[in-house]
Protein backbone atom coordinates (compact mmCIF):
# COMPACT_ATOMS: atom_id res chain seq x y z
CA UNK A 1 0.00 0.00 0.00
CA UNK A 2 1.27 3.42 -0.65
CA UNK A 3 1.51 6.02 1.22
CA UNK A 4 -0.71 9.04 0.21
CA UNK A 5 0.75 12.86 0.86
CA UNK A 6 -0.61 16.01 -0.08
CA UNK A 7 0.54 19.13 -0.56
CA UNK A 8 -1.16 21.77 0.48
CA UNK A 9 -1.46 25.51 1.54
CA UNK A 10 -5.05 27.23 1.15
CA UNK A 11 -3.10 30.27 -0.35
CA UNK A 12 -1.77 30.31 -3.65
CA UNK A 13 1.36 30.90 -4.56
CA UNK A 14 3.27 29.98 -1.43
CA UNK A 15 5.20 26.79 -3.38
CA UNK A 16 3.36 24.23 -3.62
CA UNK A 17 3.92 22.99 -7.24
CA UNK A 18 7.66 23.44 -6.95
CA UNK A 19 7.65 21.53 -3.06
CA UNK A 20 5.66 18.81 -4.49
CA UNK A 21 7.98 18.15 -7.25
CA UNK A 22 10.98 18.70 -5.18
CA UNK A 23 9.41 16.23 -2.76
CA UNK A 24 8.36 13.32 -5.14
CA UNK A 25 11.94 13.33 -7.20
CA UNK A 26 13.84 13.24 -3.32
CA UNK A 27 11.91 10.31 -2.67
CA UNK A 28 12.43 8.70 -5.81
CA UNK A 29 16.41 9.36 -5.80
CA UNK A 30 15.90 7.23 -2.52
CA UNK A 31 14.67 4.25 -4.31
CA UNK A 32 10.86 4.77 -3.48
CA UNK A 33 8.92 4.07 -6.39
CA UNK A 34 6.93 7.47 -6.39
CA UNK A 35 3.82 9.26 -8.44
CA UNK A 36 3.02 12.98 -8.44
CA UNK A 37 -0.44 14.34 -9.58
CA UNK A 38 -1.70 17.56 -10.35
CA UNK A 39 -4.91 18.15 -9.07
CA UNK A 40 -5.17 21.86 -10.35
CA UNK A 41 -6.93 21.10 -13.02
CA UNK A 42 -7.24 23.84 -15.48
CA UNK A 43 -4.49 25.79 -14.23
CA UNK A 44 -1.80 22.87 -14.43
CA UNK A 45 1.82 23.34 -13.69
CA UNK A 46 3.34 20.31 -12.35
CA UNK A 47 4.28 19.37 -15.84
CA UNK A 48 6.11 22.48 -16.50
CA UNK A 49 8.23 22.35 -13.21
CA UNK A 50 8.73 18.28 -13.68
CA UNK A 51 9.77 19.28 -17.34
CA UNK A 52 7.02 17.15 -18.98
CA UNK A 53 5.18 19.15 -20.41
CA UNK A 54 5.86 17.88 -24.38
CA UNK A 55 4.91 14.60 -23.33
CA UNK A 56 2.00 14.99 -21.81
CA UNK A 57 -1.29 13.03 -24.01
CA UNK A 58 -3.35 12.03 -21.64
CA UNK A 59 -4.39 13.56 -17.79
CA UNK A 60 -5.97 12.45 -14.49
CA UNK A 61 -9.66 13.72 -16.22
CA UNK A 62 -9.08 11.43 -18.98
CA UNK A 63 -8.39 8.66 -16.61
CA UNK A 64 -11.39 9.27 -13.96
CA UNK A 65 -13.65 9.51 -17.17
CA UNK A 66 -12.44 6.11 -18.88
CA UNK A 67 -11.02 7.89 -21.76
CA UNK A 68 -7.55 6.77 -20.96
CA UNK A 69 -5.87 4.09 -19.25
CA UNK A 70 -3.35 5.17 -16.13
CA UNK A 71 -0.86 3.53 -18.28
CA UNK A 72 -1.20 5.84 -20.61
CA UNK A 73 -1.87 9.06 -18.93
CA UNK A 74 1.48 8.26 -16.60
CA UNK A 75 4.81 9.88 -17.73
CA UNK A 76 8.26 8.37 -16.77
CA UNK A 77 10.31 11.27 -15.63
CA UNK A 78 13.28 11.58 -17.31
CA UNK A 79 15.87 11.57 -14.74
CA UNK A 80 14.65 9.08 -12.23
CA UNK A 81 12.66 6.12 -13.12
CA UNK A 82 11.21 5.58 -10.28
CA UNK A 83 9.32 8.70 -10.19
CA UNK A 84 6.02 9.53 -12.62
CA UNK A 85 4.01 12.22 -12.72
CA UNK A 86 0.16 12.39 -13.74
CA UNK A 87 -0.84 15.32 -15.17
CA UNK A 88 -3.85 17.69 -14.53
CA UNK A 89 -5.61 18.87 -17.54
CA UNK A 90 -5.71 22.25 -18.46
CA UNK A 91 -8.77 22.75 -20.42
CA UNK A 92 -11.38 21.29 -18.31
CA UNK A 93 -12.74 22.30 -14.94
CA UNK A 94 -12.25 21.29 -11.08
CA UNK A 95 -16.22 19.78 -11.23
CA UNK A 96 -14.68 17.16 -13.42
CA UNK A 97 -13.30 15.57 -10.63
CA UNK A 98 -15.22 13.19 -8.47
CA UNK A 99 -14.52 11.62 -5.43
CA UNK A 100 -15.16 8.35 -6.75
CA UNK A 101 -12.74 8.44 -9.58
CA UNK A 102 -10.24 9.85 -7.90
CA UNK A 103 -10.34 7.18 -5.21
CA UNK A 104 -10.35 4.60 -7.99
CA UNK A 105 -7.39 6.06 -9.71
CA UNK A 106 -5.77 6.51 -5.90
CA UNK A 107 -6.35 2.94 -5.05
CA UNK A 108 -4.94 1.46 -8.83
CA UNK A 109 -1.79 3.70 -7.90
CA UNK A 110 -1.81 2.52 -4.68
CA UNK A 111 -0.88 -0.97 -5.39
CA UNK A 112 2.11 -0.34 -8.05
CA UNK A 113 4.11 3.07 -6.06
CA UNK A 114 5.14 3.53 -2.52
CA UNK A 115 4.62 7.19 -2.24
CA UNK A 116 1.50 9.30 -4.21
CA UNK A 117 2.15 12.91 -3.94
CA UNK A 118 -0.90 14.91 -4.38
CA UNK A 119 -0.41 18.53 -5.27
CA UNK A 120 -3.48 20.24 -4.79
CA UNK A 121 -4.94 23.74 -6.07
CA UNK A 122 -4.57 26.86 -4.05
CA UNK A 123 -7.90 27.36 -2.16
CA UNK A 124 -10.42 25.35 0.11
CA UNK A 125 -12.93 24.42 -2.46
CA UNK A 126 -13.53 21.37 -4.58
CA UNK A 127 -10.66 20.58 -6.08
CA UNK A 128 -8.31 21.19 -2.72
CA UNK A 129 -10.78 18.83 -0.83
CA UNK A 130 -10.46 16.38 -3.35
CA UNK A 131 -7.16 16.51 -3.32
CA UNK A 132 -6.53 16.07 0.72
CA UNK A 133 -9.71 13.75 1.14
CA UNK A 134 -7.57 10.74 0.90
CA UNK A 135 -4.51 11.50 2.41
CA UNK A 136 -2.41 9.31 5.12
CA UNK A 137 0.43 12.56 5.28
CA UNK A 138 -0.35 15.87 4.47
CA UNK A 139 2.73 18.51 3.95
CA UNK A 140 1.07 22.01 4.64
CA UNK A 141 3.38 24.95 2.70
CA UNK A 142 3.58 27.82 4.76
CA UNK A 143 5.54 31.45 3.66
CA UNK A 144 6.24 33.21 6.85
CA UNK A 145 3.74 36.26 6.04
CA UNK A 146 0.28 36.25 8.16
CA UNK A 147 -2.27 35.67 5.50
CA UNK A 148 0.06 32.44 4.53
CA UNK A 149 -0.05 31.23 8.01
CA UNK A 150 -3.98 31.91 8.48
CA UNK A 151 -4.64 30.60 5.53
CA UNK A 152 -2.23 27.39 6.76
CA UNK A 153 -4.56 27.14 9.61
CA UNK A 154 -7.63 27.24 7.57
CA UNK A 155 -6.64 24.14 5.41
CA UNK A 156 -5.35 22.29 8.57
CA UNK A 157 -8.54 22.49 10.22
CA UNK A 158 -10.24 20.95 6.85
CA UNK A 159 -7.40 17.89 6.94
CA UNK A 160 -8.72 17.00 10.73
CA UNK A 161 -12.73 17.53 9.50
CA UNK A 162 -13.15 16.80 6.05
CA UNK A 163 -10.67 13.89 5.04
CA UNK A 164 -11.46 10.12 4.94
CA UNK A 165 -9.21 9.26 8.02
CA UNK A 166 -11.24 12.31 10.05
CA UNK A 167 -15.17 10.84 8.50
CA UNK A 168 -14.26 7.32 8.95
CA UNK A 169 -12.76 8.40 12.90
CA UNK A 170 -9.63 6.55 11.70
CA UNK A 171 -6.22 8.04 13.23
CA UNK A 172 -5.69 11.50 12.33
CA UNK A 173 -4.10 12.73 8.97
CA UNK A 174 -0.33 13.32 10.02
CA UNK A 175 0.61 17.07 9.17
CA UNK A 176 3.67 18.70 8.50
CA UNK A 177 4.75 22.05 8.29
CA UNK A 178 6.91 23.11 5.12
CA UNK A 179 8.21 26.67 5.82
CA UNK A 180 9.25 28.07 2.20
CA UNK A 181 10.68 31.40 0.97
CA UNK A 182 12.39 31.36 4.36
CA UNK A 183 14.70 34.53 4.17
CA UNK A 184 16.50 35.10 7.84
CA UNK A 185 17.73 38.48 7.07
CA UNK A 186 13.82 39.66 6.38
CA UNK A 187 13.44 38.39 9.60
CA UNK A 188 15.53 39.71 11.56
CA UNK A 189 14.84 43.27 9.86
CA UNK A 190 10.85 42.29 11.03
CA UNK A 191 9.64 41.94 7.34
CA UNK A 192 8.82 38.22 8.13
CA UNK A 193 7.12 36.29 11.04
CA UNK A 194 9.95 34.15 12.18
CA UNK A 195 9.68 30.45 12.69
CA UNK A 196 8.92 30.13 16.53
CA UNK A 197 5.85 32.50 15.79
CA UNK A 198 4.70 30.02 12.44
CA UNK A 199 5.28 27.00 14.63
CA UNK A 200 3.38 28.86 17.52
CA UNK A 201 0.20 29.04 15.63
CA UNK A 202 0.19 26.22 13.91
CA UNK A 203 1.38 23.76 16.31
CA UNK A 204 2.43 21.10 13.86
CA UNK A 205 5.71 19.26 13.37
CA UNK A 206 8.26 21.13 11.18
CA UNK A 207 9.43 18.70 8.28
CA UNK A 208 11.74 21.35 6.76
CA UNK A 209 12.56 25.07 6.30
CA UNK A 210 13.16 26.27 2.48
CA UNK A 211 15.21 29.30 2.34
CA UNK A 212 14.38 31.87 -0.43
CA UNK A 213 16.95 31.04 -2.83
CA UNK A 214 17.22 32.05 -6.78
CA UNK A 215 17.58 28.80 -7.61
CA UNK A 216 13.82 27.77 -6.93
CA UNK A 217 13.20 30.47 -9.43
CA UNK A 218 15.81 28.66 -12.27
CA UNK A 219 15.06 25.36 -11.34
CA UNK A 220 11.44 26.29 -12.20
CA UNK A 221 11.79 27.76 -15.25
CA UNK A 222 14.50 24.88 -16.51
CA UNK A 223 11.83 22.25 -16.20
CA UNK A 224 14.20 20.81 -13.07
CA UNK A 225 13.21 20.26 -9.24
CA UNK A 226 15.34 22.28 -7.30
CA UNK A 227 16.18 19.01 -5.09
CA UNK A 228 18.44 18.00 -8.64
CA UNK A 229 20.46 21.12 -7.60
CA UNK A 230 22.18 19.80 -4.53
CA UNK A 231 24.79 22.30 -4.43
CA UNK A 232 21.57 25.28 -3.80
CA UNK A 233 20.68 25.63 -0.09
CA UNK A 234 17.13 25.58 -1.35
CA UNK A 235 18.20 22.00 -2.67
CA UNK A 236 19.59 20.74 0.35
CA UNK A 237 16.99 22.38 2.10
CA UNK A 238 14.49 19.91 -0.01
CA UNK A 239 16.81 16.85 0.76
CA UNK A 240 16.52 17.34 4.28
CA UNK A 241 12.66 17.67 3.86
CA UNK A 242 12.76 14.37 2.21
CA UNK A 243 14.73 12.56 4.91
CA UNK A 244 12.71 13.87 7.83
CA UNK A 245 9.86 12.42 5.79
CA UNK A 246 11.13 9.49 5.37
CA UNK A 247 11.45 9.40 9.41
CA UNK A 248 15.17 10.61 9.75
CA UNK A 249 16.41 13.11 12.50
CA UNK A 250 18.10 16.02 10.41
CA UNK A 251 19.06 18.72 12.18
CA UNK A 252 17.17 22.12 10.71
CA UNK A 253 19.74 24.04 8.54
CA UNK A 254 19.45 27.81 7.31
CA UNK A 255 17.42 29.10 10.33
CA UNK A 256 19.97 31.84 10.51
CA UNK A 257 21.54 34.45 8.43
CA UNK A 258 24.65 32.40 7.20
CA UNK A 259 28.25 34.05 6.71
CA UNK A 260 29.47 34.92 3.47
CA UNK A 261 33.51 34.86 2.64
CA UNK A 262 34.85 37.88 1.46
CA UNK A 263 35.05 36.27 -1.67
CA UNK A 264 31.61 35.52 -2.19
CA UNK A 265 30.65 39.26 -1.11
CA UNK A 266 33.31 40.53 -3.74
CA UNK A 267 31.82 38.27 -6.44
CA UNK A 268 28.04 38.34 -5.67
CA UNK A 269 27.32 34.48 -6.34
CA UNK A 270 24.29 33.22 -7.24
CA UNK A 271 22.29 31.78 -4.16
CA UNK A 272 25.07 28.70 -4.60
CA UNK A 273 26.20 29.12 -0.75
CA UNK B 1 -52.11 43.01 33.42
CA UNK B 2 -49.93 45.55 34.75
CA UNK B 3 -45.96 45.19 34.75
CA UNK B 4 -45.64 46.90 37.79
CA UNK B 5 -48.50 44.73 39.68
CA UNK B 6 -47.38 44.24 43.21
CA UNK B 7 -45.31 41.12 43.96
CA UNK B 8 -46.75 40.19 47.22
CA UNK B 9 -49.81 39.65 44.97
CA UNK B 10 -48.68 36.56 43.20
CA UNK B 11 -49.04 33.16 44.97
CA UNK B 12 -46.18 31.80 43.06
CA UNK B 13 -44.31 32.23 40.29
CA UNK B 14 -43.05 29.68 37.68
CA UNK B 15 -38.70 29.31 37.59
CA UNK B 16 -36.80 26.96 35.76
CA UNK B 17 -34.63 24.86 37.47
CA UNK B 18 -32.21 21.73 37.12
CA UNK B 19 -32.12 19.32 39.75
CA UNK B 20 -30.08 16.62 39.88
CA UNK B 21 -32.20 12.87 39.13
CA UNK B 22 -30.81 9.68 39.70
CA UNK B 23 -32.07 7.64 36.69
CA UNK B 24 -33.40 4.11 36.94
CA UNK B 25 -32.14 2.62 33.70
CA UNK B 26 -34.70 -0.67 32.92
CA UNK B 27 -33.27 -3.57 31.40
CA UNK B 28 -36.01 -5.82 32.42
CA UNK B 29 -39.53 -4.71 32.74
CA UNK B 30 -39.92 -8.12 34.86
CA UNK B 31 -41.34 -6.94 38.80
CA UNK B 32 -39.51 -9.69 40.54
CA UNK B 33 -36.23 -9.15 38.73
CA UNK B 34 -36.42 -5.54 39.61
CA UNK B 35 -37.50 -6.81 43.20
CA UNK B 36 -34.35 -8.93 43.52
CA UNK B 37 -32.02 -6.68 42.22
CA UNK B 38 -33.36 -3.71 44.41
CA UNK B 39 -33.23 -5.92 47.65
CA UNK B 40 -29.26 -6.74 47.29
CA UNK B 41 -28.87 -2.96 46.89
CA UNK B 42 -30.72 -1.81 49.88
CA UNK B 43 -28.48 -3.87 51.80
CA UNK B 44 -25.21 -2.70 50.05
CA UNK B 45 -26.12 0.93 50.66
CA UNK B 46 -29.21 2.13 52.87
CA UNK B 47 -28.25 5.44 52.75
CA UNK B 48 -29.66 5.85 49.57
CA UNK B 49 -33.18 4.37 49.80
CA UNK B 50 -34.52 7.39 51.81
CA UNK B 51 -37.34 8.06 50.07
CA UNK B 52 -35.16 9.05 47.10
CA UNK B 53 -36.89 10.58 43.73
CA UNK B 54 -35.81 8.47 40.61
CA UNK B 55 -37.07 8.51 36.91
CA UNK B 56 -37.47 5.50 35.70
CA UNK B 57 -36.12 5.45 31.84
CA UNK B 58 -37.44 1.89 29.76
CA UNK B 59 -36.23 3.39 26.43
CA UNK B 60 -34.30 0.36 26.05
CA UNK B 61 -37.20 -1.98 27.02
CA UNK B 62 -39.19 -2.75 23.19
CA UNK B 63 -42.69 -3.54 25.21
CA UNK B 64 -45.16 -1.47 23.92
CA UNK B 65 -47.31 -2.48 27.80
CA UNK B 66 -45.18 -2.27 31.22
CA UNK B 67 -46.21 -3.22 34.22
CA UNK B 68 -45.73 -0.14 35.59
CA UNK B 69 -47.96 -0.32 38.57
CA UNK B 70 -45.95 -2.94 39.74
CA UNK B 71 -42.92 -1.84 38.96
CA UNK B 72 -43.65 1.50 40.81
CA UNK B 73 -44.69 -0.87 43.87
CA UNK B 74 -41.68 -2.58 44.06
CA UNK B 75 -39.84 0.16 44.01
CA UNK B 76 -41.82 2.40 46.92
CA UNK B 77 -41.36 -0.45 48.78
CA UNK B 78 -37.88 -0.28 48.66
CA UNK B 79 -37.85 3.51 49.94
CA UNK B 80 -37.54 5.07 46.34
CA UNK B 81 -39.87 7.28 45.23
CA UNK B 82 -40.58 7.38 40.96
CA UNK B 83 -41.84 10.49 39.94
CA UNK B 84 -41.49 10.04 36.45
CA UNK B 85 -41.08 7.75 33.71
CA UNK B 86 -38.85 8.44 30.22
CA UNK B 87 -39.38 7.00 26.86
CA UNK B 88 -41.37 4.45 26.41
CA UNK B 89 -44.66 3.56 24.04
CA UNK B 90 -47.79 5.63 24.13
CA UNK B 91 -49.62 3.16 26.18
CA UNK B 92 -46.71 3.56 28.44
CA UNK B 93 -46.84 7.39 28.31
CA UNK B 94 -50.71 7.10 29.08
CA UNK B 95 -50.17 4.63 31.93
CA UNK B 96 -47.67 6.57 33.51
CA UNK B 97 -49.85 10.27 33.21
CA UNK B 98 -52.80 7.66 35.13
CA UNK B 99 -50.44 6.94 37.53
CA UNK B 100 -49.78 10.55 38.41
CA UNK B 101 -46.25 10.34 37.05
CA UNK B 102 -44.66 12.70 35.05
CA UNK B 103 -43.70 11.31 31.18
CA UNK B 104 -40.46 12.73 29.85
CA UNK B 105 -39.34 11.99 26.02
CA UNK B 106 -36.32 9.71 25.26
CA UNK B 107 -33.14 10.95 25.33
CA UNK B 108 -31.42 11.33 22.18
CA UNK B 109 -27.81 10.72 22.75
CA UNK B 110 -25.88 9.20 25.66
CA UNK B 111 -22.70 8.48 25.25
CA UNK B 112 -21.61 8.44 29.08
CA UNK B 113 -24.16 5.77 29.75
CA UNK B 114 -22.57 2.77 27.42
CA UNK B 115 -19.88 2.77 30.09
CA UNK B 116 -21.87 2.57 33.19
CA UNK B 117 -23.92 0.11 32.12
CA UNK B 118 -23.23 -3.66 32.93
CA UNK B 119 -24.66 -5.54 30.11
CA UNK B 120 -25.76 -8.75 32.03
CA UNK B 121 -27.46 -7.20 35.30
CA UNK B 122 -31.37 -6.18 35.31
CA UNK B 123 -30.81 -2.71 36.89
CA UNK B 124 -28.06 0.41 35.79
CA UNK B 125 -25.10 -0.55 38.21
CA UNK B 126 -25.15 2.83 39.95
CA UNK B 127 -21.50 1.71 41.67
CA UNK B 128 -22.74 2.82 45.02
CA UNK B 129 -19.76 2.52 47.36
CA UNK B 130 -22.00 1.45 51.42
CA UNK B 131 -19.96 3.97 52.91
CA UNK B 132 -20.61 6.97 50.69
CA UNK B 133 -23.87 8.92 51.64
CA UNK B 134 -24.43 10.54 48.19
CA UNK B 135 -25.67 8.32 44.98
CA UNK B 136 -23.87 8.72 41.73
CA UNK B 137 -26.57 11.24 40.12
CA UNK B 138 -27.30 11.55 36.54
CA UNK B 139 -28.15 15.07 35.65
CA UNK B 140 -31.92 14.70 33.75
CA UNK B 141 -32.08 17.93 31.81
CA UNK B 142 -28.87 18.02 30.58
CA UNK B 143 -26.91 21.32 31.98
CA UNK B 144 -25.51 21.34 28.81
CA UNK B 145 -21.53 22.58 27.85
CA UNK B 146 -18.93 21.56 25.84
CA UNK B 147 -15.38 20.84 26.03
CA UNK B 148 -13.00 21.16 23.08
CA UNK B 149 -9.57 19.67 23.65
CA UNK B 150 -7.27 20.61 20.45
CA UNK B 151 -6.33 23.67 18.62
CA UNK B 152 -9.18 26.24 17.23
CA UNK B 153 -8.62 26.67 13.80
CA UNK B 154 -8.95 29.57 11.23
CA UNK B 155 -12.22 28.67 10.21
CA UNK B 156 -13.82 26.51 12.48
CA UNK B 157 -16.28 27.27 14.72
CA UNK B 158 -16.98 25.86 18.06
CA UNK B 159 -19.92 26.55 20.13
CA UNK B 160 -21.84 25.59 23.30
CA UNK B 161 -25.86 26.47 22.62
CA UNK B 162 -26.01 25.74 26.57
CA UNK B 163 -23.94 25.98 29.01
CA UNK B 164 -20.19 26.78 29.15
CA UNK B 165 -17.53 26.33 26.76
CA UNK B 166 -14.00 25.18 27.46
CA UNK B 167 -11.49 24.70 24.60
CA UNK B 168 -8.10 23.49 26.18
CA UNK B 169 -5.76 24.36 23.54
CA UNK B 170 -5.13 27.57 21.52
CA UNK B 171 -8.15 29.97 19.28
CA UNK B 172 -6.31 31.05 16.43
CA UNK B 173 -7.14 34.15 14.46
CA UNK B 174 -10.36 33.64 12.45
CA UNK B 175 -11.64 31.57 14.51
CA UNK B 176 -15.15 31.46 16.71
CA UNK B 177 -15.79 30.43 19.68
CA UNK B 178 -19.29 31.03 21.29
CA UNK B 179 -21.09 29.96 24.31
CA UNK B 180 -24.33 30.46 25.79
CA UNK B 181 -22.79 30.47 29.26
CA UNK B 182 -18.80 31.48 29.88
CA UNK B 183 -15.79 31.20 27.68
CA UNK B 184 -12.87 29.79 29.22
CA UNK B 185 -9.99 29.49 26.93
CA UNK B 186 -6.44 27.31 28.55
CA UNK B 187 -4.60 28.76 25.77
CA UNK B 188 -4.00 31.86 23.86
CA UNK B 189 -7.13 33.26 22.70
CA UNK B 190 -6.52 35.02 19.24
CA UNK B 191 -9.75 34.33 17.54
CA UNK B 192 -13.43 35.56 18.16
CA UNK B 193 -15.07 34.97 21.48
CA UNK B 194 -18.26 35.50 21.99
CA UNK B 195 -20.01 34.31 25.73
CA UNK B 196 -23.43 34.68 26.71
CA UNK B 197 -25.26 34.31 23.36
CA UNK B 198 -28.26 34.06 24.71
CA UNK B 199 -28.01 37.28 26.32
CA UNK B 200 -26.54 36.06 29.76
CA UNK B 201 -25.26 39.05 30.95
CA UNK B 202 -23.33 36.90 33.98
CA UNK B 203 -21.47 35.44 31.64
CA UNK B 204 -17.50 35.61 31.09
CA UNK B 205 -14.32 35.00 29.02
CA UNK B 206 -11.69 33.93 30.73
CA UNK B 207 -8.42 33.27 28.97
CA UNK B 208 -4.99 33.24 28.96
CA UNK B 209 -2.79 35.32 27.11
CA UNK B 210 -5.58 37.60 25.56
CA UNK B 211 -4.86 38.68 22.04
CA UNK B 212 -8.71 38.27 20.67
CA UNK B 213 -9.81 39.51 17.40
CA UNK B 214 -13.27 40.37 19.02
CA UNK B 215 -14.65 39.97 22.78
CA UNK B 216 -18.44 40.36 23.30
CA UNK B 217 -20.41 39.57 26.23
CA UNK B 218 -23.95 38.75 25.69
CA UNK B 219 -23.90 41.40 22.74
CA UNK B 220 -21.62 43.89 24.33
CA UNK B 221 -18.44 43.67 22.39
CA UNK B 222 -14.72 44.75 21.85
CA UNK B 223 -12.86 44.54 19.29
CA UNK B 224 -8.91 43.94 19.22
CA UNK B 225 -8.33 47.61 18.73
CA UNK B 226 -10.80 48.70 21.40
CA UNK B 227 -8.49 46.36 23.67
CA UNK B 228 -6.22 48.32 26.18
CA UNK B 229 -2.51 47.73 24.97
CA UNK B 230 -1.74 46.66 28.42
CA UNK B 231 -3.96 43.57 28.59
CA UNK B 232 -2.44 41.98 25.33
CA UNK B 233 -0.72 39.08 26.39
CA UNK B 234 -2.14 38.56 29.53
CA UNK B 235 -4.45 35.98 31.19
CA UNK B 236 -7.86 37.84 32.03
CA UNK B 237 -11.25 38.02 33.07
CA UNK B 238 -14.11 39.62 30.87
CA UNK B 239 -17.22 40.52 31.88
CA UNK B 240 -20.18 43.24 32.08
CA UNK B 241 -20.03 45.63 34.04
CA UNK B 242 -22.88 48.43 33.87
CA UNK B 243 -22.92 47.55 30.17
CA UNK B 244 -19.59 47.77 29.83
CA UNK B 245 -16.92 45.08 28.83
CA UNK B 246 -14.41 45.11 31.90
CA UNK B 247 -11.15 43.29 30.93
CA UNK B 248 -9.36 42.35 34.05
CA UNK B 249 -5.96 40.72 34.94
CA UNK B 250 -6.62 36.99 36.40
CA UNK B 251 -4.53 36.89 39.46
Amino acid sequence: MAKIIVVTSGKGGVGKTTSAAAIATGLALRGNKTVVIDFDVGLRNLDLIMGCERRVVYDLVNVIQGEAGLKQAMIRDKRSENLHILPASQTRDKDALTLEGVEKVLMDLSEEFDYIICDSPAGIERGAQLALYFADEAVVVTNPEVSSVRDSDRILGLLSSKSRRAEQNRDPIKEHLLVTRYNPNRVNDGDMLNLDDIREILAIDLVGLIPESEAVLRASNQGVPVIHDDKSDAGQAYADTVSRLMGEDVPLRFQSVQKRGLIARMFGGGGRR
Amino acid sequence: MSLNRDRADTAFTFKGGMLPMTVMELASADPERIRAQLAGKVSQAPAFFQHTPVVLSVEQIDEPHLALERICAVCRAHKLLPVAVRGGSDPVKQSAWALGLGWFPPQESRPRAVETRPVESGLVEASIEADLPVPPTEVAVQAGGRIHRGTVRSGQQISASEGDLVVIGAVNPGAEVLAAGSVHVYGPLRGRALAGIHGDREAGIFCHDLNAELLSVAGTYKRLEDIDPKMLGCSVQVGLKEDQLRISALT
